[in-house]
């Protein structure tokens, strides 16, 4: 029973974290490499926060804060760039980060990470235990889930498609491009802060080692296999890739096998990408037009 | 109304556009001709701001426009076509329309959040102007399908519509008839006569003669990036030095 | 005043490898119009091809296994373009990329796999070197210039001055009408992913020599690779050359100011510096 609560948290963190590159990479078009920076800074935000017995929620806001502002700063110089040039940008910033975090000993403790990360509490009502946690981050899944949802069927998330399906035409016919990219990025970078956030707490330990190229990857993958560009597909992406992540981790191997477990699985994750851009780029839930953008 | 004076680009050691000036005025359909390769789609490109110029101003409505940002002359009222058209692919052909109309509430973020009844009014009003176009145009049937699925000569269309829900002043047409068969040829003519008539100004870049004598009031013609000449179609067609720049390859 | 000038020279020696990185990174954009993701893994299997050859059971001495764990390497580079890349050739950048950064992980993975990730080297002692004007270099790092200049130059030819140079720039000119006029695009291409595994290889194994081999290798040295092509312009060989330099000067004279532990971070740093300040490929702007 443990186990199938703690696979539906983890389902709602990377759901949360899914949807959030899915507006960035599967709505605007923009190749963003380097999610996981964000994912780490509302994580390590939040837990330096808390652990200074700053309340949760005005940690929370924070850590999103943090998260947005750096989406912002990194984004105006990269995405003057062509899409591939962005990529390596934001490939080389995930890795940026992650170093800030191993280096910057006396802030983040570096390769010793950060322990006894305090569960959180909302308006004293404590999230301590896994179905209460279950809940918060159900919560926060459907929240963003909804909010997401409002922007992508509006004239805004229209504009965001028409910038990734062509960003020429788009700019002359009016929009500007450059902005609505930027905006695109903060939001997805924002909530990807939350994603992280919530993971901080709930696992309560969290080290430089926790946000590398795997996290992106995975990320990645998630959105491309349930089908970027639409709505449910990260949701339905992080079904099935989190079950198979975690699942793994519970299957009882002989000791000298578990060194070969991890990079055999993200052997079989990069396998899968390739497979899946070469045989079914659109992934499982094809993206479909819609009517008419005036709201839910 | 758009005013172009001493236009130069150069790229690398190739001038594209050499010191053009040019007038287009109120109620016209003016015509731009020339070889291949004299610069006309590089003037479009320059006049929308999606290339710099090097030298030169335009004006528009006696605006100065040259330097500013391609959404910024949009904004002016400055809309242009393209020769291999940019229709959104993977977007369907009412998304395609819903997207053009400038300004709109909806596309502001914190309007999403405050601004939901304005927003959903000017959805419905787009969306009555954009059924009655396509209408028009014969794809109601389409109107839900991807656009990347409409045949070529309907994607050139669609294109048109489009530029109308923009709100154009100015409609730049870089050969719209390009690739298409006569019969769709005419229609795109009738189109663009009954634009013209709710009072847009036409510019129109065409290879094919008989559809710059049948529309066009004025015609510019450019070759070697150089302006040599403009008048009416009938003069033009006559003009030796316009002659010569076409056979004279 | 002599640890400034020890200083330059392993920048120079670093920016000599990150060089044959960025050529061999703007070879492939030149000839097939992408970044491929995976060009710091090619770098990083190059050295551990050799690392392979030289240890159980072959044994080989380096100078004897250097031919076979490049020919690996070409076989790797070759590969990836007929297996991942080929098949995309027609598809959107996105799904290229996304590809390649899938085979980016696959092969940094299976690296850890065979050899774990840890820290490995080739096992040369280093040796006292000859001290030049106050500055020592050891046999190793002159290798490193000489081998580094060489390949330069014989790219820079190749390029330049012969047909097989002409007509990679033709097919990544306008591919279509390469092989309209009779250019042979899918041996140009085959051609280009020869001569760019082959200065990945190099500069792998150069690299691994001069520091050690770990199967993150790869990842950090596409940034970097990428920002000397970014410097240097993309295309240009002797612009590849310079960006190298630069950032090989900039990471040795910038660790003697700021914390060793961002070394890696300098060629980035660099790189945005270069994007706030340049002005040139700017959206919506055809050019």
């Amino acid at each position: 029973m443990d186990l199938f609560l703690h696979l539906c948290v983890m389902i709602f963190i990377y759901i949360i974290f899914a949807m959030s590159l899915n507006l960035e990479v599967g709505y605007t078009g923009l190749f963003n490499f380097g999610h996981v920076a964000f994912f780490g800074i509302g994580a390590y935000t939040s837990a330096l926060l808390t652990l200074q017995r700053v309340p949760f929620e005005l940690s929370l806001l924070i850590a999103l804060a943090m998260a947005g502002l750096w989406g912002f700063f990194i984004s105006i110089p990269s995405l003057k760039l062509r899409g591939d040039y962005f990529g390596i940008v934001t490939l080389g910033f995930g890795e940026i980060i992650r170093m800030v975090f191993q280096n910057e000993v006396w802030l983040t403790k570096g390769p010793m990470g950060l322990p006894g990360i305090p569960k959180p509490v909302l308006f004293t009502y404590q999230f301590g235990t896994l179905p209460q946690y279950l809940l918060l981050t159900f919560g926060f899944a459907a929240i963003t889930f909804l909010i997401l949802r409002i922007i992508l069927r509006s004239p805004f998330g229209r504009v965001l498609k028409a910038i990734r399906e062509d960003e020429v035409a788009a700019e002359t016919l009016g929009k500007n491009v450059f902005f609505f990219r930027i905006k695109s990025f903060v939001i997805g970078s924002l909530f990807a802060g939350l994603a992280g956030t919530l993971w901080g707490h709930y696992t309560t330990f969290i080290s430089p080692g926790d946000f590398t190229l795997l996290e992106t990857i995975l990320v990645l993958l998630i959105v491309v296999l349930g089908g970027k560009g639409t709505q449910w597909g990260p949701v339905l992406g992080a079904f099935v890739l989190i079950f198979f992540q975690e699942s793994l981790r519970f299957l009882r191997l002989p000791a000298e096998w578990t060194r070969y477990l991890a990079p055999l699985q993200q052997m079989i994750f990069g396998g899968l990408l390739i497979v899946l851009m070469i045989f079914r780029p659109e992934g499982l839930l094809k993206e479909k037009g819609r009517v008419s953008n005036a709201g839910n | 109304m758009l005013e172009i004076k001493g236009l130069s680009k150069s790229f690398g050691g190739i001038r594209a556009v050499s010191d053009c000036t040019l007038e287009l005025r109120d109620y016209t359909i003016a015509g731009l001709i020339g070889p291949n390769g004299s610069g006309k789609t590089t003037l479009f490109n320059l006049i929308t701001g999606s290339l710099p110029l090097d030298r030169g101003e335009i004006y528009f409505e006696g605006k100065r426009i040259d330097g500013r940002l391609p959404h910024e002359v949009a904004w002016e009222g400055i809309i242009r076509t393209f020769q291999l058209t940019r229709i959104f692919p993977k977007m369907t052909v009412l998304e395609n329309m819903l997207l053009a109309p400038p300004h709109q509430t909806g596309e502001n973020f914190w309007s999403l959040w405050f601004k939901r009844r304005r927003i959903r009014n000017e959805e419905k009003e787009h969306l009555e102007k954009a059924l009655e176009l396509i209408d028009r145009v014969g794809l109601s049937h389409l109107k839900n399908q991807f656009a990347e699925n409409l045949s070529y000569g309907q994607q050139k269309l669609l294109e048109l519509v489009r530029v109308v829900m923009a709100e154009p002043k100015i409609i730049l047409l870089d050969e719209p008839t390009a690739g298409i068969n006569p019969s769709m040829i005419r229609r795109m003519m009738e189109l663009i006569l009954k634009i013209k008539m709710s009072g847009k100004v036409f510019f129109i870049i065409e290879h094919n003669m008989d559809v710059i004598i049948e529309l066009c009031d004025w015609v510019f013609v450019l070759d070697n990036g150089e302006k040599i000449a403009e008048g009416k179609p009938k003069e033009i067609q006559n003009n030796p030095r316009v002659i010569e720049a076409y056979l004279g390859v | 005043m002599d640890f400034l000038f020890q200083s330059i020279l392993n920048g120079i020696l670093a920016g000599c490898i990150y060089a044959l990185f960025a050529m061999g990174l703007t070879l492939i954009y030149g000839v097939l119009n992408f970044v491929n993701f995976a060009h710091g893994e090619l770098i990083m299997w190059g050295a551990y091809f050799l690392y392979f050859l030289m240890g159980k059971p072959f044994r080989l001495p380096l100078p004897i296994a250097l031919i076979p764990a490049l020919l690996l390497t070409i076989i790797l580079g070759i590969g990836m373009d007929r297996f991942v890349f080929k098949p995309l050739r027609t598809a959107n950048r996105l799904t290229l990329l996304i590809a390649a950064l899938g085979l980016s992980f696959l092969l940094r993975n299976g690296a850890q796999l065979l050899w774990g990730a840890e820290l490995r080297t080739y096992g040369f002692e280093i040796k006292r070197g000859l001290r030049i004007l106050g500055i020592s270099i050891t046999l190793n790092q002159v290798a490193i210039i000489l081998t580094s200049i060489f390949c330069i130059v014989f790219v820079y030819l190749l390029f330049h001055r012969s047909r097989l140079g002409k007509s990679m720039r033709a097919v990544s000119d306008n591919l279509e009408l390469a092989r309209v006029v009779g250019i042979d695009s899918k041996h140009t291409i085959q051609f280009a992913w020869v001569i760019a595994s082959v200065l990945a290889g190099v500069g792998g194994i150069l690299l691994a020599l001069d520091t050690n081999l770990q199967p993150g290798m790869g990842l950090i040295n596409l940034v970097k690779a990428f920002a000397a092509t970014l410097l240097g312009g993309v295309g240009n060989i002797w612009g590849a050359l310079l960006g190298g330099i630069i950032i090989g000067l900039a990471e040795n004279l910038g660790v003697l100011v700021i914390s060793p532990g961002y070394k890696d971070a300098i060629a980035f740093g660099i790189m945005v510096l270069l994007l706030l300040i340049r002005p040139s490929v700017l959206l919506g702007r055809l050019e």
